[in-house]
């Protein structure tokens, strides 16, 4: 079963302590995004990095149209692997949507997880106004989707096989392996729509584990607002104002993302 | 700029790390109908639909940054005026001065991407149709297990059902010869001769006869037809059956014989009125000395008694069946002969649809065969009745020639 989860999800274990940190990608990217950050935890620190299923290097096999159809499935995931390696009170880092899923997954099973570090987080990308500000009108995020599906196109037929039961050919997994960022079309659409079109304000204040909000600056995907909010309703939540400017710190600016997070273990851990 | 780049038939466009317009070349600047003071230094993002604005984040930046490469990425530009320009983008990333920078190359590509727009339509329609036939296929096939175990099913009960059948056929067989076996053996001495016939229609019968030399002069014969055939009248039978051997070998009276047979049947259905069956019968005794025939005839079919000068007597009954009514007092009958003559007794397997006995005229008409050619010919008229009128009953005849 183990071996199973750890292949299934292509869990990489990295350094030693007795401390570990697990780091999770962001929408439809693989564990390579954290390329710049991770190595630099491996001295003193368990370093778990690991894709969601219909990702990166996942098995394409184990993708369930019905398990992955929210947000709740991929937390089963981070939960999977965690059992897996029998981590417990481990670190948890997600970026983005990511950071949403490891906060799902910390609601369900609390003593898995000491700290959440959320870089770029939000609850909810779609405007309810006049109380919320998610940054997006639904027709935006449709044309999202749109968008991604016509990058998509001249191979997609090949792809939108394998959510459609014949997942043995041989030419899907070469195709996944020489692309980073990309997935089953049908999955990403999938996955896009789990974490895009998500609500997920109301568990904010469920959240027990202690976490460190980092927010970018001009990241339009997560604005500031969006990050005032998170801070606001969750529970021992620190918010942090990074220089970096975007979406992707821990790519553009590692250095400033491993001091933050650095940081805070230090303070806090 | 050289001039070349600045008018090439495509946009030109080099970003900072972090997005901002570093140079854009005359083309594009013309396309999204700009100054380029408007431009330079403005965050790429100024030129996007918010939809690729989100698109850039997720994908273009993080695929340059790690790929330092892209191609044929499709994204909406955003015209000043707000018109959405579809083009395609291959970009490089280059160091300069210690910094990345990202040369783009972009081309507008509205016609392809109208076509692309109905490729895409007709293959999510493709797909939709696809998904719809497998999931029918899927029930179907689901459909097509659960007949097969049905049908498995309906075969291994058919099987017990074919098994059951043959032990009860078995066990129905072995019943009917326990009930044959129950039957007395033909008389012939020099006062009577006593014959009989007896064929059951179901396996069992709800006939049954006996007939017995109580003395040196006198002999006992009865017969009797529990209402009804098969298993439950049979049973019936079979417990009437040493009664009446008992009572007939003692020598009692007909009317003391019959109100046995009556008390034993209303002595079996005392609580269950559901079950209650009743029986016709009758029992006659012949005394060859005194030349009387004493009997009962409890509902029964009338007997025949034809004397040596073909004249032909009915032996009417004399009370209603037994089993029916309690404590009926039985009433007997008698006949007296002179000389020689011939007894039929039957139940109604052998009657004829009208309700006469066809057997009477076979009778007449035979006066001085031997009991067994008359055997013979009532079977063979037996048999022409059956075939004519399909029937199944169960059938018992006795022929006796009294000396």
């Amino acid at each position: 079963m183990n071996e199973a989860i750890l292949s299934r999800n292509h869990v990489k274990v990295k350094g030693s302590g007795k401390a570990s940190i697990m780091f999770a990608p962001g929408f439809g990217c693989d564990q390579s995004v954290w390329n710049a950050v991770a190595p630099a935890f491996e001295e003193d620190h368990r370093v778990i990095l690991f894709d969601y299923v219909g990702s990166g290097h996942s098995d394409l096999r184990a993708y369930d149209l019905n398990r992955y159809q929210t947000l709740d499935g991929y937390a089963q995931d981070v939960l999977d692997v965690c059992e897996a390696l029998d981590l417990k009170e481990t670190v948890f880092v997600g970026h983005s949507v990511g950071a949403l899923i490891g906060m799902l997954a910390s609601i369900r099973r609390p003593e898995l997880f000491s700290h959440l570090v959320m870089v770029g987080p939000s609850p909810c990308y779609l405007n309810d106004p006049p109380e919320y500000y998610g940054g997006f009108e639904e027709e935006q995020l449709l044309g999202l989707l749109e968008m991604m599906e016509k990058n998509y196109i001249g191979w997609a037929t090949v792809f939108a096989a394998t959510v459609l039961n014949q997942p043995d050919r041989p030419e899907i997994k070469e195709e996944l392996e020489s692309r980073f960022c990309s997935t089953d079309p049908v999955i990403a659409r999938q996955f896009a729509k789990a974490a895009f079109f998500s609500d997920h304000r109301e568990d904010l204040s469920k959240v027990t584990v202690p976490s460190l909000i980092l927010q970018c600056a001009d990241d339009i995907i997560a604005p500031a607002t969006v990050g005032k909010y998170m801070h606001q309703h969750l529970p021992y939540s620190s918010l942090k104002q990074m220089e970096a400017r975007g979406h992707c710190p821990h790519m553009s600016h590692p250095d400033e993302t491993i001091q933050l997070i650095g940081d805070y273990l230090k303070a806090h851990v | 700029m050289d001039k070349q780049l600045n008018d090439a038939p495509c946009g030109f466009l080099a970003l900072s790390e972090e997005g901002s317009i570093i140079a854009a070349n005359r083309t594009l600047i013309k396309i999204l109908d700009y100054e380029p003071e408007q431009v330079i230094g403005q965050h790429m993002n100024m030129m996007l639909t918010i939809p690729a604005q989100l698109f850039c984040q997720l994908y273009f930046f993080p695929l340059l940054k790690l790929e330092h490469h892209i191609e044929e990425i499709y994204i909406s530009l955003k015209a000043r005026d707000g018109e959405e320009i579809p083009v395609l983008i291959n970009a490089i990333a280059r160091h300069d001065s210690g910094a990345s920078v990202f040369d783009c190359v972009l081309i507008p590509m509205r016609k392809r991407n109208e076509y692309e727009n109905e490729l895409l339509i007709a293959r999510n329609e493709a797909q939709e149709a696809l998904l719809a036939k497998q999931k029918a296929n899927a029930e179907l096939e689901i459909a097509l297990e659960t007949l097969k175990a049905k049908q498995e099913e309906l075969l291994e009960i058919n099987k017990q059902n074919q098994q059951f059948k043959l032990n009860t056929k078995r066990e129905l067989e072995l019943a009917r010869k326990i009930q044959k076996n129950s039957l007395t053996e033909p008389i012939v001495n020099d006062q009577v001769q006593i014959d009989s016939y007896y064929n059951a229609s179901s396996e069992l019968s709800g006939d049954l006869y006996g007939y017995y030399q109580i003395d040196e002069h006198r002999y006992g014969i009865i017969i009797l037809d529990v209402m009804g055939h098969g298993i439950s009248s049979a049973l019936i039978t079979m417990s009437l059956h040493p009664l009446f051997q008992r009572q007939i070998t003692q020598g009692l009276s007909p009317v003391k014989v019959m109100k046995e047979l009556d008390r034993h049947l209303h002595s079996l259905f005392q609580n269950d009125e559901e079950a209650r069956h009743y029986c016709t019968a009758i029992y006659l005794e012949i005394d060859i000395a005194r030349q009387r025939i004493d009997y009962v005839n409890a509902g029964h079919p009338p007997a025949l008694w034809q004397d040596d000068s073909g004249t032909q007597h009915l032996l009417h009954a004399t009370s209603p069946p037994i089993g029916m009514f309690e404590d009926l007092e039985f009433q007997s009958s008698s006949l007296s002969y002179t000389e020689d003559g011939r007894l039929l007794l039957y139940t109604d397997g052998v009657m004829d649809p009208t309700a006469s006995c066809y057997l009477f005229d076979l009778l007449k008409d035979h006066p001085d065969s031997p009991i067994a050619d008359l055997k013979e010919k009532i079977l063979t008229s037996l048999q022409h009745q059956k075939e004519a009128h399909h029937k199944s009953d169960d059938e018992c005849f006795i022929l006796v020639d009294v000396k």
